[in-house]
């Protein structure tokens, strides 16, 4: 270790409980002060190796250890994770799984309260926390009004809160639209000025490649040091659509003066659109500006307020924002074959597997996969049998590039099959890449966006 | 208003309702527990569900204790002899003792209501004493996870409705439940990990918003808590009466002791603000 490094891992290979292969495997690496971006595949073992810097790995995961690991001056091995808790901050992907209290201010106190700080002390952090992330407005409010983002930086406010020294974030930009990206890369720059050490590994670079810092990839457990120019590949490779065909195809779906929300307070009011056969339609905008909302109304599964939906007959294929809620059967491949069950399509479904690039993971547990992993045996359950109209809600949510290629390949020839699709994205790469017709769901309208504004 | 409080006058409402046979007494707890509910219970919070859910626990205590308990002079009806259980005579004193039974029955839960229906879950975990302040927050924490899980189920049913998947078919329940089940799971280990790293466990717990003691809070406690011990010493020492139907109904005799600390139960309605 050297005597600066505020983190330090010398040979470190890690197993999980009954894995014959490690996750981390022969890994040094120092973590100074600044900014250290990790990247790599789903499944690579990023997630793992942010874990060992707060001791979740092995105390909370169990598996077997080799080689050493220190932080802030404690050896992980011998640190209970409670303790690494007062050097070491910690945002998880999914900010709805970390909120502890339905209330913004004790949230963030949370962490706080168990380290034995005194009231007067913990009201004037969780202030200064608030306004370090930038959701002061939000005091007094329920954790469970917020949307995505604001979520993000409440669990953000919670870990800052303990004054870290070392903060790690693991896909921090998942769920955030390009407005709130770009507001917590801008903090993790403030951040990093004030001399806390900022780990994040992130498939979404965009907003990230012009952060100051090292940039590291994680390949099969290793570290590997990533130059500028790969760090800026595949996202700002951006893709030109195909030619659209949308004014001869028929109409599939269509809006007419629709008022909608699911507590039947209307989220959109007076939206008209629709959508053809063989187009592919994004839906771009804000954290709660209605584009879920749109899409559970298009698939029928919410009933509008007023207006009327209409979709030509067929199968309706619909991605929820959470993989998790459509994963039950015990392999990947029984997943993908429950879709088409009672079809003669289980051919298509194992070219679909193969497509998604998921034939090596067909018999395995889909909840035992990786996030990005999961989103792709979700995909392939969802789209399996040749759907008439696919609604698919972020989907490229924890997915590496390569698994965002394979996606835009699976679209654009769905695209061709004649399949109707509307994804609702922040992934402004995704939507570049296939949208034929970007439409801006915003404040309870839809607008289209022409191709000078989408660019 | 104080958690600590409120809870300690919980306990005395409870304690009185259940020390006492006497459905005048009962009544008294349950309208003054009802005058607690109705002045001070949380925004939006609907009284109507737990109040059909006591009628009909109070109209089964009624039902069974008059089929069951054959005592009493008055018979109303006789059932034959060969039904089991039931058979024989109804009378009248086994039906007003169920009604009384009742009656304690919705005392008691009304009196225990306030704690969920008038303070805000956490208020109550952390008005636990230190020593289960690590539990409780486990208790919070658990509570705060439940709408979490209706929502969760509610996403789970659409994104397999699309999937051809129908509520009709009970062999198909299971590609419901699983999934919620499984769900729930995965997301208490997940939040587990995040409160181990958010420091929990580390030693004695503070919080962010310690209750303080108004003069207000201890005027509640000290007279609820008053109020219990008197009528339960008054109980044991009989001076205040206890009331039993069998074999001929009677009236219950009142007493101004066992009136008055009833009524102190209407305490946090005179000194509390709403």
């Amino acid at each position: 270790m050297t005597g600066a490094a505020i983190a330090s891992l010398s040979g470190f290979r890690y197993w999980y409980p009954n894995a014959g292969v490690p996750s981390i495997d022969a890994v040094d690496l120092d973590v100074d002060g600044g900014i250290t971006l990790l990247s790599g595949a789903s499944g690579s073992g990023k997630s793992s190796l942010l874990r060992v810097f707060n001791g979740l790995v092995p105390h909370f995961h169990g598996g077997t250890v080799m080689g050493t690991a220190t932080v802030c001056g404690h050896e992980v091995i011998a640190t209970p994770t409670r303790v690494l808790a007062t050097k070491v901050g910690f945002v998880f992907q999914d900010p709805e799984l970390q909120s502890v209290y339905p209330s913004v201010e004790r949230d963030v106190a949370f962490g706080l309260e168990n380290i034995g700080t005194p009231a007067g002390v913990m009201q004037r952090r969780v202030g200064e926390a608030l306004e370090q992330t930038g959701i002061v407005h939000l005091g007094g409010r329920a954790v469970a009004t917020l949307s995505g983002g604001e979520r993000q930086r409440l669990a953000l406010a919670g870990v800052l809160a303990m004054r870290p020294r070392l903060l790690v974030l693991d896909e921090p930009l998942s769920q955030l639209d390009d407005g709130g990206a770009r507001a917590l890369a801008a903090t993790l720059v403030d951040l990093a000025d004030q001399g806390i050490a900022v780990v994040v590994a992130e498939h979404r670079f965009e907003h990230l490649r012009a952060l100051p810092g090292r940039s590291l990839a994680v390949v099969g457990g290793r570290i590997r040091d990533v130059d500028a120019v790969a760090r800026n590949r595949a996202n700002g490779a951006v893709r030109a659509p195909l030619t659209s065909t949308r004014t001869a195809a028929p109409v599939a779906w269509n809006l007419d003066r629709v008022a909608a929300g699911p507590t039947r307070v209307p989220v959109l009011e007076s939206v008209s659109v629709e959508g053809r056969s063989g187009e592919v339609v994004a839906l771009v905008g804000p954290n709660g500006g209605g584009k879920t909302t749109l899409l559970r109304t298009m698939a029928g599964l919410l009933a509008p307020i007023s207006g009327t939906v209409h979709r030509t007959p067929g199968r309706v294929a619909y991605l929820p924002q959470n993989p998790m809620a459509l994963l039950h059967r015990p392999t990947v491949a029984a997943e993908v074959a429950w879709t088409v069950r009672g079809d003669a399509q289980s051919e298509d479904a194992t070219a679909l597997i193969a497509e998604l690039g998921l034939t090596h993971l067909a018999d395995r547990d889909p909840r035992d996969l990786s996030t990005g992993e999961r989103q792709r045996a979700a995909i392939a359950a969802v789209l399996a049998g040749a759907p008439h109209i696919a609604l698919l809600d972020e989907p490229t949510r924890g997915m590496d590039d390569a698994a965002r290629d394979a996606l835009c390949s699976v679209i654009v020839r769905m695209r061709n099959a004649g399949t109707s699709i509307v994804l609702a994205t922040h992934d402004r790469n995704l939507a570049a890449a296939v949208a034929d017709r970007t439409l801006a769901v915003e404040s309870g309208a839809v607008r289209e966006l022409t191709p000078a504004a989408v660019a | 208003m104080n958690a600590r409080a409120l809870a300690l006058w919980s306990l005395s409402g409870v304690t009185i309702a259940l020390s006492t046979g006497s459905p005048v007494y009962r009544a008294l707890v349950l309208l003054c527990a009802l005058n607690v509910l109705l002045a001070f219970r949380r925004p939006g919070v609907s009284l109507r569900g737990l109040l059909i859910a006591l009628g009909v626990a109070a109209a089964i205590a009624m039902a069974t204790t008059t089929l069951a308990s054959h005592t009493g002079d008055h018979a109303f009806l006789m059932l034959p002899g060969g039904i089991p259980v039931i058979g024989g005579p109804l009378t009248l004193e086994a039906a007003v003792f169920g009604a009384s039974t009742g009656l304690g029955i919705a005392a008691a839960v009304l009196a225990a209501a306030p704690l969920s229906l008038v303070l805000q879950p956490h208020a109550l975990v952390d008005a636990l004493p230190g020593a289960l302040a690590r539990t409780g927050a486990a208790i919070g924490t658990a509570l705060n996870l439940i709408p979490g899980i209706a929502r969760s189920a509610t996403e789970i049913r659409d994104a397999q409705r699309m999937r051809g998947w129908r509520s009709r078919r009970v062999r198909e329940w299971p590609d419901l439940a699983v999934p919620v089940v499984l769900t729930a799971l995965e997301g208490s280990i997940t939040l587990a990990e995040a409160m181990e790293a958010r420091g929990y466990g580390s030693g004695v717990r503070t919080h962010y918003s310690e209750q303080g003691w108004r003069s207000t809070d201890l005027i509640v406690a000290v007279v609820a808590v008053a109020a219990a011990a008197v009528f339960v010493a008054f109980r044991v020492t009989g001076a205040i009466a206890d009331w039993y139907p069998f074999p001929d109904l009677s009236w219950p005799a009142v007493g101004v002791a066992g009136v008055l600390c009833c009524l102190a139960l209407l305490t946090p309605v005179l000194v509390w603000r709403r």
